[in-house]
């Protein structure tokens, strides 16, 4: 990847992925490869500013009829349940998952997408208490896929800010680097080969000034060699992380030689 | 600030007023989104109420920032989704939500309108400005891109870098003015 040709040519997928045109299998890759190189964060930023922009191309009016016909739906809609329960605003803080790139939000969007579907068939018919009911029933399932979908979506945001952010420490290791930001520690790899078959990569971390290895998460790159890994451990309490590869599930202590050993100094 | 931000914070709090405000506010960007996107305006007011209800029912989804990126990237999600709903369609990454600090600042894409950013595109060369528009707003891979437009792929990657730069610079020197 550092490559000048092969920079050259990331440096452009990070342009196409600000566009949203890069293919779903190569975003993992681009994202990864921002998060290691100033250049490509620097280059991210500034495409992405100008993609963002092009939305406002889209800012036509809407025909008198069809924005009153959606709004009148929506308002019944939002009016009841703003009448019904608040929601609650607190919500405990979980661990971050190991892996990433997994979402619920397909799930809930093809939950949402079904209410949307069913209010707006029965309204036609002026039948809307018929569609509050089903609507209610739904909406357990859509608050608790919710759930699961704002905290994914919230992980992800919160690692992406974090491996892009300038007062991120970055810590070069073999397949790419450590990221410390705040209390959290990201593992940004992009040259990972995979595992022998029937094993996994694990994560140590020792404290400072401490040589006793703690066992933390397993993961696996894709097939890239890509694996964006947040650690479930205050930075704080860590002065030293390293990676091994261990049989499938992990190990209590490491067993065999770390593909690296990275003091976080 | 942008004005989303602020009735953001209050659809949290369950006004519903607020909620209206930000429909009428946004919802002809949402539903022009969806128009180009899906080409059918059936399928774009489906669409328009998704988003919507969307921001009502999850309304932490939004982190802050530019309301007008996230909001737009939402409605290209859905959008996408119902492409790929479609057979065969290639499946493309609309990136995650994030800060852009650095580059256009939230209030200054806030208030960006639709003719400053047709002004840049505009100043564009033709093959960029073509390729950048039919990739936003088509849901389509630069692979895909490359054979509508009968053009090979490493053209197609530089045009698409080169022509997002020049707009960047086009807007920011605007704004700086």
């Amino acid at each position: 990847m550092n490559a000048p040709s092969n920079r050259e040519a990331m440096l452009e997928s990070v342009a196409l992925y600000a566009l949203g045109v890069a293919p779903r299998e190569e975003a993992a890759l681009i994202t990864a490869f921002i998060a290691n190189d100033e250049e490509a964060r620097r280059e991210y930023l500034q495409v992405r500013a100008a993609a963002d922009a092009l939305a406002h191309l889209a800012d036509e009016p809407v025909d008198s009829a069809t924005s009153a016909r959606m709004k009148e739906r929506l308002m019944h809609r939002v009016r009841a349940d703003a009448e019904r329960a608040p929601v609650a605003r607190i919500r405990p803080r979980q661990a971050y998952p190991a892996m990433l790139w997994a979402t619920s939000l397909a799930a809930a969007a093809a939950i949402v997408f079904a209410v949307v579907t069913i209010a707006q068939d029965l309204s036609l018919r002026g039948d809307l208490a018929l569609a509050d009911r089903r609507i209610t029933t739904l909406q357990a399932r859509i608050a608790q896929t919710d759930r699961a979908a704002v905290q994914d979506q919230r992980s992800l945001t919160r690692t992406l800010t974090d491996l892009f952010a300038s007062d991120a420490r970055r810590y070069p290791v073999a397949p790419g680097a450590v990221v410390v930001r705040g209390d959290h520690i990201y593992f940004a790899f992009s040259k990972l080969p995979p595992p022998p078959k029937g094993h996994v990569y694990q994560a140590w971390t020792a404290a400072p000034a401490s040589k006793s290895m703690a066992p933390s998460v397993t993961f696996t790159p894709n097939a890239d060699g890509v694996a964006v890994v947040a650690l479930p451990v205050d930075a704080a309490k860590v002065g030293t992380v390293a990676v091994s590869v261990e049989p499938d599930g992990g190990s209590k202590a490491p067993t065999t030689t770390p593909t690296f050993v990275r003091p976080l100094t | 600030m942008d004005p989303g931000v602020r009735l953001m914070d209050r659809v949290r709090a369950r006004d519903a007023s607020a909620f209206e405000a930000l429909y009428d506010a946004y919802h002809r960007l949402v539903f022009g989104i969806g128009l180009r996107m899906l080409g059918d305006p059936a399928m774009a007011e489906d669409l328009t109420q998704n988003v919507f209800l969307k921001i009502w029912t999850a309304p932490d989804a939004f982190h802050g920032g530019s309301f007008v990126a996230w909001v737009s990237r939402v409605a290209r999600n859905r959008a996408l989704d119902v492409l790929r709903s479609r057979a065969a369609h290639p499946e493309s990454e609309v990136p995650a939500d994030l800060p852009l600090d650095g580059a256009l600042d939230d209030d200054v894409l806030a208030r960006i309108d639709a003719q400053r950013v047709r002004d840049a595109l505009a100043a564009l060369p033709s093959e960029q400005r073509a390729l950048i528009e039919l990739g936003f707003f088509g849901g389509v891979t630069h692979q895909e891109l490359a054979r509508r437009t009968d053009t090979p792929l490493g053209t197609v990657k530089t045009r698409i870098r080169s022509g997002l730069r020049r707009m960047r610079e086009a807007l920011g020197e605007r704004v700086s003015r």
